[in-house]
């Protein structure tokens, strides 16, 4: 599968101007660089990136500009599907955290499916994963999870601005979830569930940069 | 206390047409004989209060100010909710933890909210737990009822924001209060996440369900002698 020859960065939906990375929140820099010290390294996933799609510049709400950023949550969903999957098939987890798998998992599977189905033709191809040894123990794999929700909440709040209310009504059906995950894993690695009074929204250029500072995503 | 009620004679409501999931009725009946009184056919535990009152709402012509007023009006709420159970101190462990930090959330929405309504902004009611506050038991059950009514409540509001400066702020709490939500509800030992999708709540059902609590004891234009009992 040529999906390199596919793979542009989704810069295409990051120069959202409500996109405050983290202007606001010093801490979060230093949580994540923490995060991807801990957990991350070792992830390799080719090819999240969305490939083929036109360089829209962010403006209006459209219904092109919802295909774009629907596309990029669809990839962001089968990350997250596939590493729930890979983890339920890899970790030796057990009591919450085996909970926390099987149910999490379960709700990526049906945002993506979601996503799918409201794209139709327009669903970008899947990307090639190819995940390494974050799985080897739960504390790494809770910190990764963790990582990967944040950036989750925080892109998904980040293209508030750039949808249609149709297409803002889908996603934030989907949001609220992604936050109550971060939460819940939050909760499991003994942090703080809801660390400041406003959540982060990032641009897609900033969820790649997270995304591979964890290794979770290359390029 | 003896509190001047709202609009005449709320009707109470059985606490599972709160219960989207089920998840509070479950934690009820762990709860023993608490757990009774919380399923009793005339508890009107929970969900709260929200009614706006006409005279701030008629004043308001914006929309989206509208919308963000009625946003504020659940944050008072809540934030009083919170800050009461800090200062009557009945909580100890994680539930003291919780309330001690969505309090501090809560109390920060207030502020943005009120800050980019500046002078359009609804004052604060008054309210009367009723003594929930008071009470573990009771104040976890409410703690999530509020925090899972509060993310479908901005839910069903945030598509409808004009302004992009609001709806960016108005989504930015609205993953906060999803925190909140799994956050209470794992201390509860109920699922943090029960379902692949949160659904929104509209505006006239979420107030008939805060009114139904009567938490909201007076109107803010009341002319009460009194300062009011909470400030959070």
């Amino acid at each position: 599968m040529a999906f390199q020859n596919r793979r542009i960065t989704i810069e295409t939906v990051g120069g959202a101007s409500q996109a405050q990375p983290d202007a606001r929140d010093p801490g979060a820099g230093a949580e994540f660089r923490r995060r991807a010290l801990f957990g991350g390294a070792g992830i390799l996933i080719g090819g999240i990136l969305i490939g083929g799609l036109p360089r829209l510049a962010v403006s209006a709400p459209s219904a092109a500009q919802d295909t774009e950023v629907l596309n990029f949550a669809l990839q962001l969903e089968r990350l997250q599907e596939a590493f729930y999957a890979e983890a339920e098939d890899s970790l030796a987890a057990t009591g919450e955290l085996s909970e926390y798998i099987r149910v999490v998992g379960a709700h990526e599977r049906a945002h993506r499916e979601l996503i799918e189905k409201a794209l139709g033709g327009d669903a970008v191809p899947a990307p090639e994963l190819d995940f390494g040894d974050v799985f080897a123990s739960p504390e790494s794999f809770i910190d990764a999870a963790v990582a990967l929700e944040e950036t989750a909440v925080a892109a998904y709040n980040g293209q508030a601005t750039n949808l249609t209310p149709e297409a803002l009504a889908t996603a934030a059906r989907i949001a609220s979830v992604e936050a109550r995950h971060a939460s819940w894993a939050r909760g499991i690695a003994g942090e703080a569930p809801a660390p400041r009074g406003s959540d982060r929204a990032i641009g897609a250029a900033r969820a790649q940069t997270e995304l591979a500072e964890l290794g979770l995503v290359t390029g | 206390m003896t509190a001047e009620r709202l609009g005449g004679a709320p009707g109470r409501i059985p606490l599972d047409a709160l219960d989207r999931d089920g998840a509070l009725t479950e934690s009820a009946e762990r709860l023993g004989s608490r757990g009774e009184f919380l399923r009793g056919g005339a508890v009107s535990i929970a969900v709260g209060a929200l009614a706006l009152p006409g005279a701030a709402r008629a004043a308001t012509h914006n929309a989206d100010e509208d919308i963000l007023n009625y946003a504020l009006s659940l944050e008072y709420l809540q934030a009083a909710f919170y800050t009461e159970a800090e200062r009557v101190g009945a909580l100890s462990g994680r539930l003291a933890e919780q309330a001690r930090v969505v309090g501090s959330h809560e109390r920060a929405h207030v502020e943005a909210l009120q800050s980019l309504l500046g002078g359009r902004a609804i004052k604060r009611p008054r309210f009367d737990f009723q003594g929930v506050t008071e009470n573990p038991a009771q104040f976890r059950q409410t703690a999530v009822a509020f925090e899972d009514l509060g993310t479908a409540a901005y839910k069903a509001e945030a598509p409808k924001i004009q302004n992009a400066e609001y709806l960016a702020a108005a989504v930015r709490i609205h993953s906060v209060e999803a925190r909140h939500a799994a956050w209470i509800r794992r201390v509860a030992g109920s699922v943090p996440a029960p379902d692949a999708f949160d659904e929104p709540k509209a505006r006239p059902r979420v107030e008939r369900l805060v009114a139904s609590t009567e938490f909201v004891v007076a109107d803010p234009v009341t002319r009460t002698s009194s300062e009011p009992r909470f400030t959070g």
